[in-house]
């Protein structure tokens, strides 16, 4: 008998997600297990099974570490547009361009 | 690193409000305690299904038998999930299932006594399945995260059967003087094994569980918070309770209860309550009579072709 981690997936456009696991003898089998354990009110529309030994983790929590200066990942390193935007337009804004609220701190699409 | 070293940095993680991982580094007292509360709590989930099973062929109609099948198909299925956890904590399902039904390890308390009549069905799943929301809802923190995780999914389906239980008492309560009577005689015959669900008062200094955080509530704290909750419900729909001393204090807002005798409480913890034997002689026979079943769903039909 073997271990089983089961996923599950809600919506189409949704990951799958480790729910837990069941303990059968091959893979039929753990995806019938796994349907009536976690899947008795229609959890989900996908379902994985993989063998436990084939879930390999990490186990170096040092390795998630950041070593160096990355702080231009992450959109804190990017405050500031407001202040600058309204700088350029004191100078530079042409006088037939349409007006822009410069109070909006980001170009939202 | 001394072992005295590792225990001091489990203890710091622990208090942290950190969350152990199979695979994590954990002290043996730890790893003991935990397989014991989760596999006595698989143990009740799969016995817990019995008292209630006994009504599937006499409810009062069709949709009652489904829904109660159904039911008792989610705690067997609780059951799964929770032994499962337990597994991975160095026990095999064999073993724990052996275990229980020769009586070696528990099972609890309240699933050792007789149902009597469909009275007693309102009273499992509106009342017992609170209390046991009560308990399950404070595990949700559990610091042994596989236990957590699964936590998640068993609550929210104790939920439901919450609300299919009070569904039966509210139909009894509306219901004839006959039907009324029926939840009456239940309530005062379960409300001391109810007392008794919590177990008696804790203590934090031994408590192992409340000291590693598998638990984060004392039994006298869960026994309060089922009776604030539930005590006013009852009395609204014209229920007496069969305990004298019980009152509102008007300055804590609790509802505070009389004394609780604890001898049956002790004697089914020996295995001696009124049902212990009957119920696990049914599992037992279950045990034997399925085992062509495990037998054939053990082996990969891959294997042997």
């Amino acid at each position: 008998m073997d271990i089983w981690e089961v996923f599950q997936q809600r919506g189409p456009s949704d990951p799958y997600v480790h729910v837990g696991s069941v303990l059968a003898p091959d893979r039929d089998v753990a995806i019938v297990y796994a349907k009536e354990c976690f899947f008795r009110r229609m959890e989900g529309r996908g379902l994985w099974v993989v063998r436990r030994e084939d879930v390999h983790r990490l186990t170096d929590p040092a390795m998630l570490e950041q070593v160096t200066d990355k702080s231009y990942r992450y959109p804190e390193a990017y405050r500031g547009v407001v202040e600058k935007r309204e700088k350029a337009h004191a100078k530079y804004a042409r006088k037939d361009a349409p007006k822009v609220d410069s109070t909006v701190a980001g170009d939202e699409f | 690193m001394t072992y005295e070293d590792k225990l001091a940095e489990f203890q710091t993680r622990i208090d942290a409000g950190e969350k152990v991982e199979t695979n994590d580094w954990m002290p043996d007292d730890y790893r003991l305690a935990t397989l014991k509360f989760i596999e006595m709590h698989a143990n009740s989930e799969v016995m817990g299904a019995l008292p209630e099973r006994e009504w599937i062929p006499r409810a009062p109609s069709l949709r009652r038998k489904m829904s109660l099948t159904a039911k008792v198909q989610d705690e067997v299925g609780h059951g799964q999930l929770l032994y499962r956890v337990a597994e991975d904590l160095g026990k095999t399902r064999e073993a724990m299932f052996e275990d229980l039904i020769h009586g070696r390890t528990k099972f609890h308390n309240v699933f050792h006594y007789p149902t009597e009549h469909w009275g007693d069905v309102a009273i499992i799943g509106w009342l017992i399945d609170g209390a046991a929301l009560v308990t399950q809802r404070a595990l949700l923190d559990c610091s042994y995260a596989p236990y957590a995780r699964v936590m998640k999914r068993i609550c929210s389906e104790e939920q439901l059967h919450l609300r299919h239980g009070e569904d039966i008492t509210l139909e009894l309560a509306n219901g004839t003087e006959r039907q009324r009577w029926m939840f009456q005689d239940g309530l005062d015959r379960w409300w001391e094994p109810i007392m008794h669900f919590y177990g008696p008062p804790s203590n934090p200094d031994k408590d192992v569980l409340l000291k590693y955080r598998v638990k984060s509530k004392s039994n006298e704290e869960l026994r309060q918070e089922f009776l604030d909750h539930y005590v006013p419900r009852i009395l609204d729909l014209g229920f007496e309770l069969p305990d004298n001393g019980l009152h509102h204090d008007s300055e804590s807002g609790q509802w505070i209860h009389g004394e609780i005798d604890w001898d049956p409480f002790w004697k089914v913890v020996k295995g001696e309550g009124p049902r212990t034997e009957a119920r696990l002689s049914k599992r037992r026979a279950v045990w034997d009579h399925h085992r062509w079943v495990r037998e054939a769903l053990s082996e990969s039909i891959w294997k042997a072709a």
